[in-house]
């Protein structure tokens, strides 16, 4: 190979590696677009308990009788997982609805909200409902009554009080039946409101707010 | 798919002509793509054993700006880590692309093309956790969209999404399982790597050295002249106008953020599917130039060579079944490729694919080149081309007055055919194969040059000149070259004394082994 083609090739090369490199480098950082336009986005976010609507009895003494001890429980109940309707209202117009239900296929798990609506920037009414879709009201007071601390015996002593107090500790951990958020906001561009559920006030409210 | 093999050739062809034109052939990265893949697998583990010892899962964002801030070291290494992992995806998609164009996608080669899939994939989903780690607007896109993606399948309870709402920081775990995850995909790589080479007697697993430390220079200058871009810290409450894209290891985030989730999946799925049943369509039936080699046990002497050559571990030796006291060379149909190369390595010519033993070469010789060359008033110069030589060429040295023969790799070539030729008055033979590193035989050059002058089994015997002979590189893109290496073949040639032409050659007895010759006799 002569000089003057050995010349020739180190420059290809050099030019050609540094079109690769120049390429690559471009091809790795080239800037797209995300969120192209200017709205703000209303982010709604949180996850809670659906509520267990139950119908429940008290089993009579006979019905007792005829199960082994470990089995005699007093109340029993049948229901399902409450399923809830979200919606949401910008300015009086429907931005959204929905229909939520808990997680899993039995809808026994904790539901999860994540809804996300762009909204024009600027000052905007905000009205959110979310309630549960099912008429049915838990027999809750079907543990209340008349298991007279002492029936039960042995280890299974306070078993009854105990069942009743399971049951309104998750009815209140539950989400409640209804919530409501109404208010005029100021959504500026590119930025995201989030709407969330503040399980201690039991109430929607806008994240960062006190 | 098999329409797309012509196109795909061409386009090769061309991109090859384009690189060895700049570089030459020795340094054509194109001929090298896949050990140029697990180079940049060694230059993404030194590089990310740096990084994450300087990483924290506490603060990503700020540490790896941090990283990025320092001039000295975390800024080049970042890039380096970065562009090291773009030119693995472009030299693996450059690989497979190689391998489909020459027909090298099927039969004993499917474990390799599958295997090479998943490494591609796994290869992305390295780059994406990777991405993720560095928590800027980039990598909150690339997270989300996995949210997006995952939140559609029925494996978690609670929607990915949701981690990146913004009522709670995004919790330490989800950094600490896309680390981990980042860091136990190369493992699994070099599961998928060995399995991918598995089927290979020899692989070659990294480019020269030289090309290495050149492909990694050229790299550290592009990221100390180009540093990796590192978009603004992500945050849940801003919505980015534009985020900087890594087009070469996330190309796929464009056409899915525009899909569905459900589509994007059916049509991510679709595109496994089709590259994983590219074995299936581009099969061909093992008959004629696709036909596994094959034995002849009466030929074979046992000397145990062809299953040294053999590239693919194809042959074995087992007992015979006659009471001759030598073990016989067996071949395994599943595992052949039919490359040709053992009809190159077997003296007695008792093995090969259909119509490639030494004995098939001879006929073959005979009933062709060396027609031409008795009927040629001033013998010419014989150049033993490989089939895969570009046209261009072969025209060339035909105008240059080269009587050509041609052959499916000069892998295969068997000495005796050389010998032939110049023993019927060839006044030199110059054997043009492809450049070693892209040999469809894989070793066709190499064992080539070791038995004409190295003495390898089946060697070319001392009785032929060696100054009639020659092994010259035909790459396309370098007619020059080819050109060159002819020329002075020629002028060397020529100044030799003219050769005889010996009456009755028969190189087929001679190198009968000596059972045979008797049962001959
Ligand atoms: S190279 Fe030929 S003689 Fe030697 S083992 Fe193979 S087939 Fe037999
Ligand atoms: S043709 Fe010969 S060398 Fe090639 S894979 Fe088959 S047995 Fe091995």
């Amino acid at each position: 190979m002569s000089s003057a083609h050995r010349l020739a090739r180190v420059a290809s090369a050099a030019v050609m590696t540094i079109v690769a490199i120049m390429a690559l480098a471009r091809a790795t950082a080239l800037p797209l677009a995300y969120h192209p336009s200017p709205a703000a986005r209303l982010r709604l976010s949180f996850s809670a308990r659906p509520e267990r609507i139950e119908v429940c009895r008290t089993l009579s003494a006979e019905e007792l009788a005829q199960r082994p001890e470990h089995m005699r429980q007093r109340v029993e109940c049948d229901g399902k997982f409450a399923s809830y309707r979200l919606r949401i209202d910008v300015d009086g117009r429907p931005a959204g609805e929905s229909v939520v239900r808990g997680a899993g296929l039995r809808h026994d798990r904790p539901l999860y909200v994540l809804r996300e609506y762009d909204i024009p920037p600027g000052r905007h009414a905000v009205h959110v409902t979310f309630e549960r879709r099912e008429q049915t009201d838990d027999d809750a007071e079907a543990f209340a009554p008349a298991v007279a601390v002492g029936a039960d015996t042995g280890i299974f002593a306070g078993r009854a009080q105990r069942e009743a107090a399971e049951h309104a500790r998750r009815a209140e951990a539950a989400i409640p039946k209804r919530l409501q958020f109404d208010t005029t906001l100021v959504f500026a561009p590119r930025r995201v409101t989030l709407l969330t559920f503040d399980a201690e006030r039991r109430a929607l409210r806008l994240f960062g707010a006190l | 798919m098999r329409i797309l093999e012509r196109p795909a050739r061409r386009a090769l062809a061309a991109l090859d002509a384009l690189a060895t034109s700049a570089y030459g052939w020795a340094w054509n990265p194109l001929h090298q793509t896949g050990t140029v893949a697990v180079a940049m697998l060694l230059a993404l583990l030194a590089t990310g054993l740096y990084l994450v010892l300087v990483y924290r899962l506490g603060a990503p964002a700020a540490s790896v700006a941090r990283i990025a801030a320092d001039p000295w070291l975390g800024a080049w290494i970042r890039s380096l880590h970065r562009y090291a992992s773009d030119l693995f995806v472009v030299a693996a998609a450059l690989h497979a692309f190689r391998l489909f164009a020459q027909r090298r996608s099927w039969g004993p080669r499917t474990l390799a093309w599958i295997s090479g899939c998943g490494l591609f994939l796994i290869g992305l989903a390295c780059a994406w956790t990777g991405y993720v780690m560095a928590w800027d607007t980039f990598g909150e896109r690339l997270a989300r969209e996995g949210a997006r993606l995952f939140d559609v399948l029925p494996i978690f309870s609670e929607p990915l999404s949701r981690i990146f709402a913004g009522d709670r920081p995004v919790p330490g775990a989800f950094f600490f399982v896309n680390l981990f995850v980042h860091i136990v995909l190369p493992l699994a790589m070099g599961i998928g790597l060995w399995l991918h080479v598995s089927r290979l007697a020899r692989p070659t697993l990294l480019p020269p050295k030289r090309l290495i430390w050149a492909i990694v220079g050229a790299l550290t200058v592009a990221a100390i002249a180009f540093p990796a871009a590192l978009g603004p810290a992500a945050d849940s409450f801003t919505l980015a106008e534009r985020t900087p894209v890594d087009l070469v290891a996330a190309w796929w985030l464009p056409l899915s953020e525009r899909l569905p989730a459900g589509v994007a999946w059916s049509a991510a799925l679709a595109a496994l599917i089709a590259a994983l049943l590219v074995p299936r369509v581009t099969r061909r039936p093992r008959e004629g130039s696709w036909a596994p080699s094959h034995v002849d046990p009466r030929l074979c002497t046992g000397c145990n060579q062809c299953p040294q050559d053999c590239p693919w571990d194809a042959i074995t030796m087992v007992p015979r079944d006659d009471d001759r006291p030598s073990l016989v060379a067996l071949v395994d149909p599943a595992r052949c490729v039919s490359c040709g190369i053992c009809a190159g390595s077997c003296a007695p010519m008792g093995v090969g694919p259909a119509g490639l033993t030494g004995r098939d070469q001879l006929t073959a010789l005979r009933s062709c080149a060396l027609t031409a060359l008795g009927a040629a008033v001033d013998s010419p110069i014989v150049a033993v081309c490989c089939a895969q030589a570009p046209v261009t060429h072969v025209a060339a040295l035909r105008a240059r007055g080269a009587l050509v023969h041609q052959v499916p790799c000069v892998g295969n070539l068997h000495s005796s055919v050389v010998e032939l030729l110049v023993r019927q008055g060839a006044p030199g033979v110059i054997v043009c194969g492809c450049p070693p590193r892209d040999c469809v035989g894989r070793e066709g050059p190499k064992w080539l040059a070791e038995r004409f002058f190295n003495e390898r089994e089946a060697e070319l015997q001392p009785r032929v000149e060696r100054d009639r002979v020659r092994i010259a590189t035909m790459a396309g893109g370098d007619l020059r070259g080819t050109l060159a290496a002819y020329d002075d073949f020629a002028r060397h040639v020529a100044a030799l004394r003219r050769p005889e032409r010996e009456a009755n050659v028969e190189l087929q007895a001679e190198c009968a082994p000596p059972a045979l010759a008797e049962d001959a006799s």
